[in-house]
Parts: C-alpha cells; sequence; structure tokens
C-alpha cells in the first residue's frame, strides 16, 4: 500500500467512528426523551391521584362535620321548645298554687261566707283522711290560723267518718305545739309555707296522710299532666 | 518517513476514537439531565395541580359554611315561632286549666 491509500483508509475509519459515536448519541438522545416523557408522566399522574384523594377525604370531613353540626343545633332546638312546654305547664301550676289562697284565705274575706267554704272544705279533707287512714286514734296537724276552725268541725268529722265505716268514734288528737307552716307571702317566699289543710297520721307516727291543699295540688297536677300537655300541645310530640 | 507517516494514522484514529467516546458520553450526560428535569417538571406541575384544588377547596368551604349559618337562622327562626305559638295557646286556656286544677283540689269525694 502506498501512502495515500493509508491515509485515505485511516480517514474513512475515522469518519467511521465518527459517525458510529453520532449514531449512538442520537439513539441515547431519542429514547431519553421517550424515558423522560413516560417518566414525567407517571410521576404528574401519581402525584395527582394522591392529591385528589387527599382532597376528596378532607371534602368528606366538611360534610361529616357539617352534618353532624346541624343534628346538634336540632337537638338544641328540640331542648329549647320542650324546655318552653315545661316552662309554660309549671307556670299553670305555679297561679294554680297561688290561687289556693284564696280559698283558704277567710280572714279578708266576708267571715261568714268564705269562712264556712273553707271550714266545710277542712272538715271534708278530715273526713277523707280518716277513711284513709282507718285508724282508731290518730294525731292532726293544722295551720295555727286554722286552729279554730278545726276544732270547730272536729266532732262532726270524727261522727261522719264513724257513720260511714261504722266505727267507733276516733280519737282525733290535735297537735297545739307544732303546727303547719303559715299561708305563704312576701316574707317567706323561699321558706316553707302552707296555703292550708291538715295532715293526718297514726297514733305512732309511721303512717302519715298529708292533706293539704299543697300536697293535693302536687299529686293532682302529676296526674293531670298528660291530659293538660295533650291539650296545650295538641298532636305535638312530647 | 514511513513510521512517521504510521504515528500520524494511528494519532488520528486514537483522537477519533477519544472524540467518539465525548461524544457518546455528552449523549449520556444530558440523558441523566432530561431525566432531573422530567421530575422537577412533574414536581412543578403537581404543586400547580395542588394549589388548584386547595383553591376550589376553599370556596367550597366559604360556600358552605354560608348555607349553614343560613341554615340555622332558619330553625333559630323556626324555633322562635314554635315557642311563641306554645306560649299564645298555653295562654289562651290557661285560665280553664287553672279552675279545673282548683276545682279538683277542693272537690273531695269522701
Amino acid at each position: 500500500m502506498n501512502d495515500s491509500d493509508v491515509s485515505r483508509q485511516i480517514d474513512q475509519m475515522v469518519r467511521f467512528i465518527r459517525q458510529e459515536a453520532e449514531e449512538k448519541a442520537s439513539e441515547i438522545s431519542v429514547s431519553a426523551e421517550e424515558e423522560f416523557n413516560i417518566e414525567k408522566l407517571q410521576l404528574v399522574e401519581a402525584e395527582k391521584k394522591k392529591i385528589r384523594q387527599e382532597y376528596e377525604r378532607k371534602e368528606k370531613q366538611v360534610e361529616i362535620r357539617k352534618k353532624i353540626e346541624y343534628s346538634m343545633q336540632l337537638n338544641a332546638s328540640r331542648i329549647k321548645v320542650l324546655q318552653a312546654q315545661d316552662d309554660v305547664v309549671n307556670s299553670m301550676k305555679e297561679a294554680a298554687s297561688k290561687e289556693l289562697l284564696s280559698v283558704s284565705n277567710h280572714h279578708h274575706l266576708s267571715l261568714t261566707h268564705h269562712g264556712h267554704v273553707y271550714r266545710n272544705l277542712l272538715k271534708d279533707l278530715i273526713v277523707q283522711s280518716l277513711l284513709r287512714l282507718k285508724e282508731p286514734s290518730v294525731l292532726l296537724r293544722c295551720r295555727e290560723n286554722d286552729l279554730h276552725l278545726v276544732e270547730h268541725v272536729l266532732a262532726s268529722a270524727a261522727q261522719e267518718y264513724a257513720d260511714k265505716e261504722n266505727v267507733h268514734l276516733p280519737e282525733i288528737i290535735v297537735d297545739n305545739n307544732v303546727f303547719l307552716p303559715p299561708a305563704p307571702s312576701h316574707h317567706n317566699i323561699h321558706e316553707l309555707h302552707c296555703s292550708g289543710g291538715v295532715v293526718l297520721a297514726s297514733r305512732d307516727g309511721k303512717i302519715v296522710f298529708e292533706n293539704t291543699l299543697d300536697a293535693r295540688l302536687d299529686v293532682l297536677f302529676r296526674n293531670k299532666l298528660p291530659e293538660i300537655r295533650k291539650q296545650l300541645f295538641g298532636q305535638v310530640a312530647a | 518517513m514511513d513510521s512517521f507517516k504510521g504515528q500520524e494514522g494511528i494519532q488520528m484514529l486514537l483522537t477519533a476514537e477519544q472524540e467518539a467516546q465525548h461524544i457518546v458520553l455528552s449523549a449520556r450526560n444530558l440523558r441523566t439531565q432530561r431525566l432531573k428535569q422530567a421530575k422537577e417538571e412533574a414536581e412543578r406541575e403537581a404543586s400547580q395541580y395542588k394549589s388548584h384544588m386547595e383553591d376550589e377547596y376553599q370556596k367550597s368551604l366559604l360556600e358552605s359554611s354560608g348555607s349553614s349559618g343560613s341554615n340555622v337562622k332558619r330553625l333559630d327562626e323556626e324555633t322562635e315561632d314554635k315557642i311563641n305559638n306554645l306560649k299564645q295557646s298555653a295562654s289562651k286556656v290557661s285560665n280553664e286549666v287553672v279552675d279545673m286544677l282548683l276545682k279538683h283540689v277542693t272537690n273531695i269525694k269522701v
């Protein structure tokens, strides 16, 4: 081979080497682009999915919180209404309680008319108590102010009981030392008071029958409560 | 003369080989860089998406708090109405009820 042949061969080889390198570089470049796209897409989609899930969860929590808040509000409202119902009914009892006074207040009105009504009431209360206790000997307690009225009707009450039950006259011992508390007034609003009536007990004090106007109102009120509520609130769920 | 020419030739080949390696290496480096770019761009797109979702979320929060506020108000008004009706119908029958109670208290069935 002469010089120019060698030279040409070398040139060819150089060109070949360069060509190969550039082809390889180009392959690498193309596959790099593909990989870039795939990698980027995968990463983005994965992240987006995570983010979407996170926000779905957040929204759900908000929903739940709203629901809880609303049902709490609803409950609070219901309780308010129930409380108002209660208040209304109780204020009626209060009003009735105040009216009791006019029943037993025999000092300020005409003594003859009003006094007799209350006096007769006391008699009936005593008879009823005797009938409930069915004891031959009883203790009786009344308000200090009512003492004279009680003493007035005691005998006829005892007789009425004895006749009804066909027994001997009962022994009724009136307590002259301890009395029922006095009528309610501005002074004793928060202390014990009694609007009238009597309390009877068996001799040994073990069986007690409270027949005061206040006790009667309490029992009556409790018994009539369903009826009163129905009348007031109709079909409203209680 | 011959050996010199030979040297030159070999030198050229070696140089060409070096350059070739250089070319391929560059391409490989570019590819590595490209992959890094993929991560960076993906992160950027993802955080854009996230801030978009966050905006939507905040908007929906505002809407819902507005509507729940008005719900509460409506509920309160309804309750007030109920209670007022209650009080009205109670005051209508109050006297009747009190009279009834008194009658029973003072009416003793022996």
